[in-house]
């Protein structure tokens, strides 16, 4: 690595220090109130897990059935963990390829109050039985609009600091925060409004609910976290992305396509069946942009993909990256009739949705959470033998999840297509890969365990003060270049351009 | 300048490329398939009046029912959504229907008109409900299986919703309405377990669960016991 790769101007150094100065509140709020609802969610999944699989394992309250707390670990997970890391996420990256500080961080700091405020009422709500049942739009119907509300004056922070930047070309990862700021308001108020339009149509109401849950993936999760591993990954390779109109294609052929998905999870419903077949073709297209960000992404850290095993923010987003991949062959798969009909209402849809939500987004969200938050703060991580951990017992759970939920899928899917055997078949069939599932939950939430612990005590201030980055094996770290190269912030023309 | 004229031009961008299947695949489905209107049957249909929905009105059991359906979360296990043969083996489940008169069918959007939503469903731990009202007709076993499921059917895995019922100590006769539990489900001895208005509506919902209504101008004629139901 050669020395003005590495070595920034001293007025680089100060503006970037002014702009993390500028937005560390509503950054640090974020992700530490994120890790919270995260290690909520993830008690969550075990408890709902144990009662799904044993309805009679303690009391029979009507409060701890699988109905109840299933939505809760769901919306825990998307709308507490998944949706306020990635506003930190969306506020650090943009001010930083901005080139410009923050100047209302009072402004999105409440918001983020009004957000879990919000989010708390929903839970209470949902929790006592006035939630609406519709997957991923459970919250009661008070609490969309101060959601929406919020979610609006994030957004126009961020529209304001893009139209307020400095440095001149437009970078691929403010391309994918700016479709996510704005796609995700007219996603989630035309889901709401017509939704809770008494005339509407009852069956559109569902497929609505099902084309909601997939746009939100694709059109918000799906592009915070490409925004942060399009980011991260050449920052640390210390080289520009190796093309841009790849990457350019990447991100237009998902906007093109991804508004299409969502009714192929109803796949024989009853809609006029061009919606659905057009929903299953979209999903499968939706394999292009998948296919160019890991070639993207893979050639621009050709030769140097041994520093993931010191960085843990590259290591992170490497694993994300590949989820990202699985995820859209597997929702490939399933959009087809053949497959979709053994899969389909089976364990493996809502593995698939999973492995969405936490393989693809939380990964790259973690990498760059273990990326950011040193800089913020201007301390490092206490222990590089925790991100270790966290790193293992995530990824290790969450592909155990999902291989649980998608083999207990195809036998449960497989039995209730066996018409001649009894239903109940499935149930028991299916029943063990629950109990599977659960256990693996247990482990992602001793891992979360560890992650809220540590950003807690860098949000406290009780960060390591050292002139080194915290690394995984640090020990191992063959020189100083190295380990240089893993925390070197690179000039603007070397990142991201 | 430039900074604007680029955010003009990438929102605008954005905007088309998801516009389209908002327009195209949510809002005008949406518009033309909330204009649906009970239909009338023709002559050949060999039925009188209209298709008939279950009797639901504002305030009335069936609507407290379906409230109930969403509050306990039943939509999470159980599905109201009938696959035609080339998606899935539902029809050859039973769950199309009526058998006789050749008229299990798979749902289509007209059925669900009445419902303030379609509850489609999300998986299929139990099984699909659309047609419940016509394979479970017996009051008395809905109510025990809310109540105890596993009572009924050992391998369940459906949570027992004892919320529902009221466990009371009784004097002398037991309650006409009292569910009828045997062995280690039976409360202790003295008490009984009745159920409240709510279970009650939970089942009068779930009896009306009856999703195939002969298509009116289908060419299919009716049988005898769907005659008679359509003309109830």
């Amino acid at each position: 690595m050669s020395e003005d790769t590495t070595k920034a101007s001293v007025e680089d150094i100060r503006l970037r220090a002014a702009i993390d100065r500028s937005v560390r509140y509503p950054v640090l709020f974020f992700f530490t109130s994120a890790a919270a609802w995260l290690f909520v969610a993830t008690v969550l999944g075990v408890v709902s897990g144990i009662k799904l699989a044993n309805p009679d394992f303690g009391p029979a309250w009507t409060w701890l059935t699988y109905g109840r707390l299933w939505p809760l670990h769901t919306n825990a997970l998307i709308y507490g963990w998944g949706m306020q890391a990635g506003f930190g996420l969306m506020i650090w990256l943009m001010a930083r390829l901005c080139r410009t500080e923050l100047r209302n961080s009072v402004t999105l700091l409440v918001a983020g109050h009004v957000w879990n405020f919000g989010l708390s009422l929903g839970f209470i709500g949902m929790w006592m039985g006035k939630g609406t049942s519709l997957p991923w739009l459970e919250f009661p119907t008070f609490v969309w609009p101060l959601l929406a509300l919020t979610y609006v004056v994030i957004s126009l922070s961020l529209v304001q600091m893009f139209r307020r930047r400095r440095s001149g070309s437009l970078f691929i990862s403010q391309m994918y925060i700016i479709g996510a700021a704005l796609w995700f308001p007219w996603i989630f108020i035309t889901a709401n409004l017509l939704i809770n339009n008494e005339g509407g149509s009852a069956v559109m109401k569902a497929g609505i609910n099902a084309w909601f849950m997939s746009n939100l993936v694709y059109f918000w999760f799906v592009p915070i976290a490409l925004a942060a591993a399009y980011y991260i990954v050449p920052k640390i390779a210390g080289r520009p992305v190796h093309s841009y109109p790849l990457a350019k294609l990447g991100f237009w052929s998902l906007a093109l396509f991804a508004g299409w998905t969502g009714f192929s999870r109803y796949n024989g419903g009853p809609f006029p069946a061009w919606m659905t077949s057009v929903s299953g073709a979209a999903t499968i297209f939706i394999l292009l942009p998948a296919l160019a960000v890991w070639l993207n992404l893979s050639k621009t850290l050709a030769g140097q993909k041994k520093l993931a095993d010191h960085s843990p923010a590259l290591r992170f987003t490497s694993f994300g990256v590949l989820m990202f991949g699985l995820f859209a062959l597997l929702s490939a798969l399933v959009g087809f009739y053949g497959p979709g009909r053994l899969l389909q209402f089976s364990h493996a849809t809502v593995g698939i949705d999973t492995l969405g939500i936490y393989g693809m987004f939380s990964m790259v969200a973690f990498g760059a959470i273990y990326f950011i938050v040193p800089r913020i703060t201007a301390s490092e991580w206490p222990s590089g033998k925790m991100i270790n951990f966290h790193f293992w017992f995530s990824s290790y759970g969450i592909l155990t999840v999902i291989g649980f939920m998608l083999v207990g899928g195809l036998a449960q899917g497989g039995a209730m297509d066996r018409w001649n055997t009894d239903f109940i078949a499935s149930v028991e069939l299916g029943n063990g890969y629950v109990i599977g599932r659960c256990m693996a939950w247990f482990l992602i939430a001793l891992a979360n365990l560890a992650f809220f612990y540590q950003l807690a005590l860098m949000f406290i201030g009780r960060g390591r003060k050292s002139e080194g980055p915290t690394l995984i094996h640090a020990e191992g770290a063959k020189s100083s270049a190295e380990a240089a190269g893993i925390t070197a912030e690179g000039g603007a023309a070397n990142a991201n351009a | 300048m430039k900074n604007k004229s680029e955010f003009s031009q990438l929102a605008c961008g954005l905007a088309v490329a998801f516009g389209l299947p908002w327009l195209l695949l949510v809002v005008v489905p949406y518009v033309k398939l909330s204009a649906i209107e009970p239909q009338a049957y023709t002559e050949a249909d060999g039925v009188e009046g209209l298709v008939a929905y279950p009797a639901k009105q504002i305030g009335g059991s069936i609507s407290t029912g379906e409230r109930l359906y969403d509050s306990l979360g039943c939509a999470y296990c159980h599905t109201q959504m009938v696959r035609p043969t080339y998606a899935g083996a539902d029809m050859w489940r039973g769950w199309g229907g009526r058998k006789e008169g050749g008229l299990a069918r798979e749902t289509r959007p007209a059925d669900y008109w009445g419902d303030s939503h379609a509850m489609l469903g999300y998986q299929r731990i139990g099984p699909d409900l659309s047609n419940v009202g016509w394979r479970r007709t017996d009051r008395a076993w809905l109510l025990q299986h809310l109540y105890s499921p596993r009572s009924l059917i050992r391998e369940s895995v459906m949570p027992g919703y004892e919320g529902l019922f009221t466990l009371r100590k009784f004097n002398g006769q037991q309650s006409d309405s009292a569910l009828k539990l045997e062995g280690k489900f039976a409360p202790e001895t003295g008490y009984e377990v009745v159920p409240t208005p709510d279970a009650e509506a939970l089942v009068d919902y779930l009896l009306s669960r009856k999703k195939d209504a002969p298509i009116p101008g289908s060419g299919n004629p009716a049988g005898d016991e769907a005659k008679a139901a359509a003309s109830e």
